[in-house]
């Protein structure tokens, strides 16, 4: 089963999306997932990402609306069936 | 409070009347209905009234309220705008209808042939060609059945909220009495940080849908939980917000001030850290993601 991403603000003016489905399934890790999205979309890449390839740390990375940087095991963190992922950066309300 | 437009897209007679009594009278079975009407021929200043013989009567002042037994009243006045007449109805009313306004940022249905090419928005909850297509966009529910699909498209969308509405929702709490205090946040759109600042027009936000709304119910019980803190709200608006209006509201009832200051912070504190919402600013030269902007 595939895995849904959704993206917010400036990260899905520059995926061109807000919302794109990758093929990471149960078993993958949000790493795959996340490595499938930004496969095509290098602007997307050069802003989640920095020179090293590692995730910027003002990016914010969710399954099923917890922090996998957070409360999870960041990138490592096995998906399940039916995931839904969420990329984007600082919040800005009020 | 939630607001259902009724748009004219071209239709004949009294169609639009005519869906706006059926609506009417299904939304009052669940609450308390406001009806909003824009009428362009009301017009130049001076409320005047219909008597019953046919003649008319000026009224004196800005806003006459005539009452009547029993708390009934009708009004008349000026300098009221369909915002306006909103934002009273919300203190009170648990639905709002407003008819014979074009566009509308509001949840609509939308009557007559030209409906279906002239909108293509999401706020849009049924298109229909006549008064008796509202039953088959939304079926009428048997008797003694409480599911009726008209209300619970409506509930579905975005509430209409005002610091008012908001504030009058804690004093009907429960444990109202046990409440010496209310402490409320107003964040609204700043025009200018400073006097040579490019103004802003509007800020558009974006919401994580479902995400966002359960961060701010987590936020609300947990201030909830402190010693002396009765109800906490939490509102915030999204889409454009115009410069001027308002855009955040937090509540607190609380059985003192202490507890209701620390909370008010606190709570616009955390919205602001915790709930993916993310700000876009439009000024007169410009428009960027304020995140870029620290």
């Amino acid at each position: 089963m595939a895995t849904e991403w959704k993206l917010f603000a400036d990260l899905a003016e520059r995926a061109g999306e807000k919302r794109v489905t990758v093929e990471a399934a149960a078993g993958d890790t949000v790493g795959d997932a996340l490595e499938e999205l930004l496969a095509d979309r290098s602007d997307l890449e050069d802003r989640v990402l920095d020179e090293e390839g590692d995730l910027r740390s003002q990016i914010n990375v969710l399954r099923n609306g917890t922090n996998v940087l957070i409360e999870e095991e960041g990138l490592e963190t096995e998906l399940e069936d039916g995931d839904e992922l969420a990329l984007f950066p600082p919040v800005s309300g009020g | 409070m939630h607001v259902l437009g009724i748009i004219d897209r071209g239709v004949d007679g009294d169609a639009v009347e005519r869906v706006v009594d059926r609506v009417v009278d299904r939304l009052s079975r669940t609450g308390r209905v406001g009806v909003v009407r824009y009428d362009a021929t009301i017009a130049d200043g001076t409320p005047v009234q219909t008597r019953d013989d046919g003649g008319s009567v000026a009224l004196g002042g800005d806003v006459t309220y005539d009452l009547g037994a029993d708390g009934d009243w009708t009004a008349t006045g000026t300098g009221l705008t369909v915002q306006d007449a909103l934002d009273r109805l919300a203190v009170d009313c648990d639905y709002a209808v407003v008819v014979g306004v074009s566009e509308l940022r509001y949840p609509s249905i939308a009557i007559g042939p030209e409906a279906a090419e002239a909108d293509g928005d999401d706020s849009q909850l049924a298109v229909i060609d006549a008064p008796a297509d509202l039953e088959t966009a939304f079926p009428t529910p048997d008797q003694g059945d409480a599911d009726d699909g008209l209300v619970a498209a409506l509930e579905a969308t975005e509430p209409y909220e005002t610091l008012g509405s908001l504030v009058e929702r804690v004093k009907r709490s429960p444990k109202a009495e046990r409440s010496g205090a209310i402490a409320t946040f107003t964040g609204r759109v700043r025009a200018k940080d400073a006097e040579d600042d490019a103004r802003t027009e509007y800020l558009k936000f974006e919401k994580y849908e479902g995400v966002a709304d359960e961060r701010m119910a987590t936020i609300e019980r947990e201030l909830e939980d402190r010693d002396g803190v009765l109800e906490v709200e939490l509102y915030h608006r999204t889409g454009v917000v115009e410069d001027g209006e308002d855009i955040v509201f937090v509540v607190v009832l609380a059985g003192h001030r202490e507890e209701a200051f620390r909370t008010v912070e606190d709570g616009i504190n955390r919205l602001k850290d915790e709930v993916p919402l993310f700000k876009k600013e439009v000024t007169v030269e410009d428009e960027f993601w304020v995140h870029d902007r620290p």
